[in-house]
């Protein structure tokens, strides 16, 4: 962390013997620690009934900010709890589930009929209606601020009857049904009364989700469960407790039922602190290396195909993850969960071994050998280039570093460049980098993990930001698969393009996957089951967005059993 | 210590003021406040340049943090900009829109937690932090420079070692790490106080005792770090010019005329010993508002510090310029305030 940094820089006249003093401090305090090692161990607050949940999902500045309003970045994290979608996409799973829509359909691929669920009331007992997804949308046009999916990219204009929605598309795009489904609906009976909705902060929300605001103060708030919600007989947990502070200590030791949340030796912190703790990680998308094609000699495929065979992608994987993350295969696909979208004819599943013979080879084709240890090209030059990561991500780094040392041993001097987190989003939407490490994948839907890699449309020159394919991939075959799957509607046809574009990703090597990015799932089955696990993979782990409404209405109380 | 005994000649040493004293103390001031609006200015402007010489913006930031949660898409960038209201204008015209909102106190809509305003989340914090950091600085510097005092006059004995080394070692920990130690066993192990927040986490803040009561167990912990690694500095500082304030004739003389010990230690030798301290606490006073930052930290205490924090790892700039300029201008007041103070008790730094 960057707090070392400061402290030193706070004290920066210490005399000598006060730090000979302190280094021994330190010494003789942390052999006590370790020799007591002490297992901390999970505490929960009496006064807390068994039909509340304690959830770490919500972080204060420390303090909360009685903000609600779905539409902002700042919101409070249960205003996802109180607000909800046509159409939840879980990113584990790639399953989209019918929400406040019993479903859509497309008549033609410009076109899309969300039918609206009946019997749905507002928090306030007035009745959901379409009119209420019509305004919904159409706030997201008043209040660009407000679109930060971008939905008005796609939409024409908005129809709608009693029962369902109408969206006319600007152009044939099935895909883009599924996006504007995700849009968090309001009620139109009390929006249309607010003045100004760019800076309102919904301090008492109506929702149609299945809890309501309970007690607010600064620190902590709650949210109760609602009891006229279209699905109230399969929540569970009467109450929610979300604290601002949630330190790692806190989760392992006050008793909490959810959180989300890497902590390092899982077993040996969340579990053992007991209270019948248990976990689950499953991949949330795929950690990379994103080439910056532009640039020589990232743009020769040899190039790019032999600095893959000579990682070994699970021992990068290890590296970062504490071997919590599997290695990634070479497909963009999310492993076990979206096999049934995995192209059956790629090897091994996609998985890339490790072979400097190989590597070499295609080093070779690309003019680079072996010389003194060094990898050189014709002219003797060493292949040399940096890896750019976010500072304070210590994961990536761990990963870099372990990259580093692969490719070192190879000859190539590779140096790894981490500025700050603005810096390097700006270093990678500008392809100003030669490597950069990077998350890809993970959306749940197929076709917007391939669009948002590989698409031309994001094609920018470098200096200029992208929006999406940092790495600049620039392929008109990949473009006329994804122009064909924009514009599919039957299933089987979406699987085979889904097919064809593996097979680019997994022969052109666009970026180099290295392993999973995980969902860190924290979970106390000690007064709720049911939660999603490896067995009963349902739904993401994560306590934000709109995947917790597929959790919270799937828990079990344990004293019904 | 009263205005009175301030106003009168501290130091038996130093010389009587000449006639014209008054003319020539008011020329003092008046330099010394020149110079007080020049850093000021300095520090405004170099509080405006910084943040905007680091490369990437706050929606670039926002856009990090959001991307660690799978793609976004191309609109977002727009739309958190949008939601940001990132500043327009070539620099030139962002300086005086921000030199405009300086004068007066306007410091806009914080990035990281739009919609409020940088005033509300600096008033919600300041209470905190000048209260916690405040009065155990007050109690440090009290408690520090009595005991050094004491040391001093009792030196060679086990009231001048005891302390004189409890305290160098106290203050040779990293105060974070102290900081740790305190929350993992009085917190989590002993289970003796709360590990997080100003109070208990239902608690709304008002003057009732019971809230007070909430509000000081929360604040023990913190309070006692600042308290650990801070006294140390204090008993050594007033120790060592005491000690040599000690060996001075006029001290002698006064031993010799056969005063009580306690006068002599107290009236003679502490008062002049005490000048140094007193620079280091004016100074330690203007730190007060930019808080304890990793104490804060730790502790989660909703106050300054902790604001800071995560103004400047979200790039936060309204609210990272906000608090630095708060943070100049007391330190600027204070060093002012003991300038002046200083002047007025020696002087022969009027020159």
């Amino acid at each position: 962390m960057t707090t070392e940094k400061t402290v030193v820089m706070m004290h920066p006249t210490r005399s000598k013997p006060l730090r000979v003093l302190a280094a021994l401090a330190v010494v003789t305090a942390s052999t006590m620690l370790a020799a007591c090692s002490i297992q901390i161990t999970s505490a929960p607050d009496p006064s807390i009934p068994d039909d509340t949940m304690l959830v770490a999902a919500d972080n204060g500045s420390p303090l909360f900010e009685r903000n609600f309003n779905p539409y902002m970045v700042n919101k409070r994290t249960a205003a996802f709890y109180m607000y909800e979608p046509l159409v939840i996409l879980d990113n584990v799973t790639g399953e989209e589930h019918p929400w406040l829509a019993t479903g859509y359909e497309l008549p033609d691929p410009s076109t899309v009929v969300y039918e609206i669920r009946d019997g749905v009331t507002w928090s306030d007992g007035e009745p959901f209606t379409s009119a209420d997804v019509a305004y919904s949308f159409q706030l997201l046009k008043d209040v660009p601020a407000f679109d930060i999916q971008g939905i008005w990219g796609y939409i024409e204009s908005v129809e709608t009857t009693e029962t369902t929605v109408t969206v006319h598309l600007t152009a044939p795009d099935v895909p883009a049904a599924q996006l504007i489904g995700t849009t968090l609906i309001v009620p139109e009976h009390i929006w249309k009364d607010v003045d100004d909705p760019e800076t309102y902060r919904n301090p008492d929300p109506v929702g149609t989700g299945p809890y309501t605001l309970g007690n607010f103060a600064a620190q902590q708030y709650t949210v109760d469960k609602n009891p006229d919600y279209w699905q109230a007989d399969k929540v569970a947990a009467e109450h929610i407790i979300l604290p601002a502070t949630n330190t790692q200590l806190d989760v392992a030791t006050k008793g909490y039922d959810w959180a989300y949340s890497f902590i390092s030796d899982v077993d040996g912190t969340w579990v053992a602190a007991g209270n019948k703790n248990t976990y689950w990680f499953p991949p949330g998308g795929t950690i990379a290396l994103f080439p910056n094609l532009t640039k020589a000699p990232f743009n020769d495929l040899n190039v790019r195909k032999g600095l893959s065979a000579a990682l070994d992608r699970a021992a990068v994987g290890d590296a970062a993850a504490e071997g919590y993350m599997e290695p990634a295969g070479q497909t963009n696909i999310l492993l076990p969960f979206q096999q049934d979208a995995l192209d059956p004819s790629i090897p091994n599943a996609g998985l890339l071994e490790k072979d400097d013979a190989t590597a070499l080879e295609f080093f070779a084709q690309a003019g680079y050998t072996q010389q003194d240890g060094k990898l050189v090209d014709a002219g003797g030059t060493q292949l040399s280039f940096s890896i750019t990561t976010a500072n304070g991500y210590n994961d990536w780094l761990k990963g870099v570093q372990e990259v580093q040392k692969q490719w070192g041993a190879l000859g190539i001097d590779v140096k790894v460049d981490s500025p700050q987190p603005a810096a390097y989003q700006l270093a990678l939407r500008n392809g100003e980098y030669d490597f950069a490490m990077g998350g890809t994948g993970g959306t749940g839907s197929i076709f917007r993990d391939f669009n948002t890699l590989l698409s031309s449309d994001f094609l920018k020159p470098v200096g200029e930001e992208a929006g999406n394919n940092f790495e600049r991939f620039d392929s008109p075959e990949a473009q006329a698969i994804l122009d064909q799957y924009k514009v599919a509607i039957d299933p089987a046809e979406q699987l085979e393009l889904g097919y064809q574009l593996q097979q680019i990703v997994y022969d052109q090597l666009p970026v180099l996957s290295l392993y999973y990015g995980g969902s860190w799932g924290l979970v106390s089955e000690a007064k709720f089951t049911g939660w999603p696990s490896e067995d009963d993979p349902y739904a993401s782990p994560k306590t934000y967005e709109s995947t917790p409404l597929l959790v919270l209405t799937h828990l079990k109380a344990v004293d019904d059993d | 210590m009263t205005s009175s005994t301030l106003t009168r000649t501290p130091d038996a040493t130093a010389p009587v003021p000449e006639t014209g004293g008054g003319r020539r103390a008011a020329g003092f001031a008046l330099r010394k406040l020149g110079l007080f609006v020049l850093t000021l200015w300095a520090a405004i402007t170099l509080n405006f340049l910084l943040p905007r010489l680091m490369p990437g913006s706050p929606a670039d930031a926002a856009l990090a943090k959001l991307a660690q949660n799978g793609p976004v898409s191309n609109a977002t960038k727009a739309a958190i900009e949008a939601q940001l209201g990132v500043p327009t204008g070539n620099i030139v015209e962002q300086y005086f829109a921000y030199i405009g909102q300086v004068l007066t106190l306007d410091f806009g809509v914080s990035y990281t937690f739009y919609p409020q305003t940088v005033s509300e989340l600096v008033s919600t914090a300041l209470p905190y932090t000048l209260v916690l950091v405040g009065v155990v600085t007050v109690v440090a510097f009290v408690i520090g420079t009595l005991l050094g005092v004491l040391a001093a006059w009792k030196r060679g004995t086990w009231l001048d070692s005891l302390p004189t080394l409890a305290g160098s070692f106290a203050s040779a920990f990293p105060y974070f790490w102290t900081a740790l130690l305190l929350l993992f066993f009085a917190g989590y192990v002993w289970r003796l106080f709360p590990t997080s927040g100003a109070y208990g986490p239902t608690a709304t803040p008002n003057l009732s005792f019971e809230f007070l009561g909430d509000a000081l167990y929360h604040a023990f912990l913190p309070a006692l770090t600042i308290l650990i690694t801070s006294l140390g500095g204090w008993i050594l500082g007033m120790r060592n010019t005491m000690i040599s304030t000690l060996g001075d004739d006029y001290v002698t003389f006064a031993e010799a005329n056969g005063l009580k010990p306690r006068t002599v230690a107290l009236r003679y030798a502490a008062r002049n010993a005490i000048l140094p301290n007193l620079t280091s606490f004016g100074l330690a006073l203007g730190g007060v508002v930019g808080g304890s930052i990793l104490v804060e930290r730790v502790f989660g205490y909703p106050g300054v510090g902790y604001l800071l924090f995560n103004a400047v790892t979200n790039q936060d700039y309204p609210l990272m310029q906000a608090l630095f300029l708060m943070i100049t201008v007391s330190v600027l007041v204070a060093n002012f305030l003991v300038d002046i103070l200083y002047g007025v008790l020696d002087p022969r730094t009027r020159r």
